[in-house]
Order: C-alpha cells, then sequence, then structure tokens
C-alpha cells in the first residue's frame, strides 16, 4: 500500500503537542529505496577519509646482508655480514627471518580513496533521505522512535535559535525523542581492540540527526548532547544519513530545512534546481506491489482461464483392482463370474460349455472326415496337379528334341 | 514505492533489521520486536512490513488487543490503537472477533491463539508464585573452600573446650549449681562412715547377707540412678567444691553395705 502523504505537519518546537502548519512532502521523500546503491555508495565513500599505513620502506632490509650461498651447511638464506656480535650470521631479508621484512609489505601507495559518481551519490542521498521518511525502516535500523508524533519530524524555525544545551535538551524530549536520547547514554562503552589506545575510547549508539537550514545557535547547543548530530541541508553526508551503510536514520528537519529539500532537490520533471543537471532518481517500477498488481481487475481480465491439470492419483493395476478392472472393460466382472462357474460341475453354465465343446468336436471330425480322408484331400489334388504338369512338360521336352533332330537332318 | 513489499524487501530475509535474529541450527529466523504475534521473523508475522497488524500484549497480567492500520502509519505515537480484553477467556474471543471483524482469517487466529497462550502463561505464573519457589542458589567453589579452612582454623583457635570448662568453674563458684558434684575425698569418706554406722545397726539381726557383688541386681538399681543422687543431696551437707569428673558418680546403695564406687577420671573428648 502506498503511503506517499501530500502534506507534512509542522511542529512547535516550544510546544510539540501543537502544530504550527503544514507543508507539502517534497518529492525527495519518495525517491526509490535502493539498500544495495547505498550501502555501495557509503562503502566507496567512507574509504575516503582514511589515512595513509605503511611499514617502512626499508623495514628489514636496513643490512648488507649476504648468501653465503652452498657449501657453509646452513641454508641459503641472506645472512648478516661481519662479527662480534649477535647478529652477525644471522638470517635477513625474508618474512621468515627474525628481524627480517614482512611478506608483500604494506605501501603508502595503496589505492585508499574511492571515487563515486557525483549522480550516484547524489541518488544515494536521496535514497537515504526518503528512508528516514519511514518510521518502519527508522525503527528496524534500531531508533527508539515510539515516542515520536510523525515522520519526517518537521519542528518549526525557533529551535534554530537555541543556545543552551539545556533548552535543546528539553525541546528534543519533548518532541519524543526522551527514549533515543537515552539510549545513547546506556549504549556508551569502552570500545573493543586498540582504538581504545588510540583517542577512540568509547563507543555509543548514534541518536537523531538534526537537519537546520540556519545556524542561529543549534549547532552549539546540540553539540554536547550525546548521540545527536546536525546538519546543513544544502551539505548532507550519506555517511551521516546512513550510518554504516544502514539507510533509516532518524532525522529532524526544521521548517526552513524541509522547505529547502523541495528547493534543491525539485521534483522529477523539473530537475534539481540546485544540482546542475540532476534529476531524482526514477523508480523501476511505478507500483512495486505486485500481488496487487496481479490481483487487479485490469490484468486478470486479460488472462485465459486457468488450466485444468489432470492430477492422477495413485495408479492402479487393473488386474489386480476388480473395480478398475469393471471400469474399464465393463463385464469382465460378469464374465469372470461366469466362467468360474463352468467349471463347476452341474450348473447350466457348465453344460453349455461342455455343450459347445462337444459341438466343435463334431464339426472337427466331420470336417476331418470330408477334408482329410479319401482321395480329394488337398495334399493328393496337389500332387495329381503337380504330376499332371510334370508329365505335361516332360512329353513338351520330348517333342521338342525330336524336332532338333529332325532340322539337324 | 513505500509499500510493504519494499519495505520488506529493505528488511527481508536479505536485508537489515535490528530485531531481526538469525538462528544458523536450525534455520530459523526470529523477530525481536514486541509487537510480533508469533515471534518469528517472515513477512506475514513482520510489524514492520505490514501496515495493517493486530497483536495480542500482556500488561500486568491483562491482555489487550492492539492494532494498527495504515492511515496512521506515518505516526509511531499513535499507531496503535488498543482494546483491553475481558478476562473471561470466551467473551475476550469474541472481541477480538469483532474488532477484526473485517481482517483477513489468518490475522484473526493468529491473535486468537496468541491470547491463549499469553493466558496459558500467566496460569503458569500464578501457580509458580503460589509454591513459593526455591530459589536457586549457586554455589562457589572457591568461596565454599575458603570458609571451610576459615571455620576449622577458627574452630581450633577458640579452644572451645577450655572456654567450657572455664564457665562451668565460674559458675559453680558462683553456687549455681547448688551444693552438689565432687566432694573432696576426705570429707566424703567421713560422712559415708558415719552412715555406715548407722546402717549396721540397723541391719545386724538380718544373717542371710550377700557380701559379695550381685552383678544382676546392679543393672536394676542403675535405673534408679537420679533418685539415689537425690537421696545422697539430702543426706550430705558437705560443701564440695572441686569438679574433677563430669559423670554421675554410679553410687549404688545395698541392703546392709554402702558400697562406694569411685570415680575415674573420664576424657570428655
Amino acid at each position: 500500500m502506498a503511503t506517499a502523504r501530500p502534506v507534512v505537519s509542522i511542529y512547535n518546537f516550544e510546544n510539540p503537542s501543537e502544530k504550527t502548519g503544514t507543508m507539502p512532502m517534497p518529492v525527495v521523500l519518495q525517491s526509490p529505496l535502493r539498500p544495495d546503491l547505498v550501502r555501495e555508495v557509503h562503502r566507496d565513500m567512507a574509504k575516503n577519509k582514511r589515512q595513509a599505513y605503511a611499514v617502512k620502506p626499508k623495514a628489514g632490509y636496513d643490512t648488507a646482508a649476504e648468501s653465503w650461498c652452498t657449501g657453509r651447511a646452513v641454508a641459503r638464506i641472506p645472512r648478516a655480514p661481519g662479527g662480534g656480535t649477535h647478529r652477525a650470521g644471522q638470517a635477513a631479508f625474508g618474512n621468515q627471518a627474525r628481524g627480517g621484512g614482512m611478506f608483500n609489505p604494506t605501501t603508502i601507495w595503496r589505492r585508499w580513496h574511492r571515487r563515486v559518481n557525483v549522480t550516484k551519490k547524489r541518488h544515494a542521498v536521496a535514497c537515504a533521505l526518503a528512508a528516514s521518511a519511514l518510521p518502519p525502516l527508522v525503527m528496524a535500523r534500531g531508533h527508539k522512535i515510539n515516542q515520536v508524533a510523525e515522520l519526517p519530524l518537521v519542528v518549526s524555525d525557533g529551535i534554530q535559535s537555541l543556545t543552551k544545551t539545556k533548552q535543546a535538551k528539553e525541546a528534543l524530549k519533548k518532541l519524543g525523542c526522551g527514549e533515543e536520547l537515552q539510549k545513547v547514554i546506556d549504549s556508551k562503552s569502552i570500545r573493543a581492540g586498540q582504538g581504545k589506545a588510540r583517542n577512540r575510547r568509547y563507543v555509543k549508539r548514534l541518536g537523531p540527526l538534526v537537519i537546520y537550514n540556519e545556524d542561529n545557535g543549534i549547532t552549539r547547543a546540540m553539540r554536547n548532547i550525546p548521540g545527536v548530530e546536525c546538519a546543513h541541508v544544502d551539505r548532507l553526508n550519506l555517511l551521516r544519513l546512513a550510518p554504516g551503510g544502514s539507510f533509516g536514520r532518524f532525522v529532524i528537519f526544521t521548517e526552513g530545512a524541509f522547505k529547502k529539500l523541495s528547493d534543491i532537490y525539485g521534483t522529477l520533471k523539473s530537475g534539481a534546481p540546485k544540482k546542475k543537471g540532476y534529476t531524482l532518481p526514477r523508480a523501476a517500477m511505478a507500483n512495486a506491489d505486485l500481488a496487487r498488481i496481479i490481483n487487479s481487475t485490469e490484468v486478470q481480465s486479460v488472462l485465459r482461464p486457468k488450466m485444468e491439470r489432470y492430477t492422477h492419483g495413485i495408479k492402479r493395476n487393473a488386474l489386480k483392482s476388480k473395480e478398475l478392472m469393471e471400469e474399464l472393460n465393463p463385464g469382465s466382472t460378469e464374465r469372470r463370474a461366469v466362467q468360474l462357474k463352468s467349471s463347476q460341475k452341474g450348473t447350466p453354465e457348465y453344460d453349455e460349455v461342455q455343450k459347445k465343446k462337444k459341438a466343435r468336436i463334431e464339426e472337427s471330425k466331420k470336417y476331418n472326415k470330408e477334408h482329410k480322408k479319401g482321395d480329394e484331400t488337398f495334399y493328393k489334388t496337389l500332387m495329381k496337379a503337380f504330376e499332371a504338369k510334370a508329365a505335361a512338360d516332360a512329353a513338351k521336352k520330348a517333342a521338342e528334341k525330336a524336332d532338333d533332330e529332325e532340322d539337324e537332318e | 514505492m513505500h509499500n510493504d513489499e519494499t519495505i520488506w524487501a529493505c528488511l527481508g530475509e536479505n536485508g537489515f533489521c535490528s530485531f531481526k535474529v538469525r538462528w544458523k541450527e536450525p534455520k530459523q529466523d526470529f523477530c525481536r520486536n514486541p509487537y510480533n504475534v508469533n515471534g518469528l521473523c517472515n513477512k506475514m508475522s513482520c510489524p514492520l512490513a505490514n501496515s495493517q497488524y493486530a497483536t495480542i500484549i500482556e500488561e500486568e497480567g491483562i491482555n489487550y488487543l492492539y492494532m494498527k492500520t495504515v492511515e496512521r502509519a506515518h505516526s509511531p505515537k499513535n499507531l496503535w490503537e488498543r482494546v483491553k480484553l475481558s478476562r473471561n477467556f470466551l467473551q475476550a474471543l469474541e472481541q477480538i472477533s469483532k474488532h477484526l471483524e473485517f481482517w483477513p482469517d489468518r490475522v484473526i487466529n493468529r491473535c486468537k491463539q496468541r491470547l491463549t497462550k499469553m493466558r496459558q502463561m500467566l496460569i503458569r505464573m500464578r501457580k509458580l508464585s503460589l509454591k513459593g519457589g526455591t530459589k536457586l542458589v549457586p554455589i562457589k567453589k572457591k568461596t565454599e573452600k575458603r570458609e571451610a579452612t576459615r571455620e576449622l582454623k577458627a574452630e581450633s583457635a577458640a579452644k572451645v573446650d577450655l572456654a567450657i570448662e572455664r564457665e562451668l568453674l565460674e559458675r559453680l563458684k558462683q553456687g549455681t549449681y547448688g551444693d552438689i558434684y565432687n566432694f573432696p575425698k576426705k570429707n566424703f569418706d567421713s560422712v559415708m562412715e558415719k552412715e555406715d554406722e548407722e546402717q549396721e545397726l540397723q541391719d545386724e539381726d538380718e544373717s542371710d547377707m550377700e557380701f559379695v557383688e550381685d552383678l544382676g541386681e546392679d543393672d536394676e538399681e542403675w535405673e534408679d540412678i537420679d533418685n539415689k543422687v537425690e537421696e545422697v543431696e539430702v543426706e550430705g551437707d558437705l560443701g564440695m567444691n572441686d569438679l574433677e569428673e563430669v559423670s554421675l558418680p554410679a553410687r549404688k546403695k545395698r541392703r546392709g553395705k554402702v558400697e562406694v564406687e569411685y570415680e575415674h577420671e573420664i576424657d570428655t573428648r
């Protein structure tokens, strides 16, 4: 179910239970959700703040070591020259040697940074903003927003002029962020790993991101509240909008900032006024609710009727199943019954069969008498004909022979 | 764009959701969201990916029917509408049917099943609380060992026997026991002699005396030790002070002859 609202309420930062007005929903916040894109762009963008690390270029090779070659009953690895110290004759250079260099030394010319296409970056930011406008995604990311009145949360511009942290904290609490702020405070713990000794001692969860248009003290007021971050609308950072690559950061907009979103990003038709040549991403599907589409009248009306599939039951063997045999060959049971009966003496069926048998035998006898005895049998007639023919042929031959002799004479 | 399908695509099998718990063996996904009906992570049961959803949630023994609809999807504060369910099971089922009248059957069934489960759980909880329940306390080996050794040491350091001795002596000195127990041998003998004389005078006539210890009779007389002791108390008015033994004097009174047995020091250990 699409929930693209036309209008967003603005809350009075001093008294959040009252709404000071409404504002149309910027088209950015309706961008298609692309977690894969955001993850990819975040991954690359996050690499850009890295500082190079490497081992010293000469590490492990700062000796005049040479291999002793064969013949000295030692391994052929290069050894430190000279004498008079432990070091002399010890192995050097190899990664296996003590004091030798590492395998594949880390270098400063490793490709630390990644460039990301500008459009891609912009799409990612648009997508992240859209995700921040959806309560399920913000909740899924882990923010506690159960007491927040509305998402996206837009607060009147007065909040930008706050100078005291106390006031800012009050304001946030009244807006329903109390649970979120508490979550951050409770989550503070010492970092696992070496980072704790490298000025990154504590880790804590992230809280809300406050996006403002004019900084009249808000950044300094919010600075010291654990978990809260501030950002200017013009300079939105994906690393803040989708920390860790997961979109759905809890974002609080000020009225001015929210208005400016439309000014910066524009609409799909107009393109983004403040971003040259850029238009907001278009969804691959306008309506991604597949179930709805398939079940709609437009689709259903054009489909052919559903095929009746013949579902075979368990195959039965007609020779074993009398019922099936009867189905296939009606009358077979009756016939079988008759057959059974006909072998029982005394029944009319039996007599019938015997009668038929007798008649057959009689017939056969009669036929044999006629055709298989006497002089007119098949064989005899056949032979007669054959002999007749043979005699005729012989006579013919003799006649021809006589003619030939006559001719010769 | 912002429909359930796309949201499930972001959260579901290949996506990320902070409430999802994945088990590899057996392969099963669970949902830690408190509003989930059956605790499983799939499209049908995800409270985030379904704009229309209903659950039963139990708070302090009361079951509530929670419902959410699309219309309030943008407002997390007002998202869930709740209905208090009757304590009567059948009535509660009817309430569910009524409130979810035009909802899909599956949703209604799932809510009713959850209600049943909740009620069973509550019954079990009540039963358990009545039983009182044994509280399991873990045994800490190290602590136990340490305490046992310390106990032994403390015991030997306290020297209980000596303390008891001292205490009893104190009490005896103070006179809390009256005039019982050990008397100095001399005094005791002298008293006894006096008694013997008296006895002999009385029993001169009887000639059928047995002067030999009769073991059989001993057993019978053992029973009346307490009585004998009392008799002695009454007779003897001799200030005895030293306590040397703890056991009672084995004293038998016989016809005509008073046999006195002396106590031997017995180790109380």
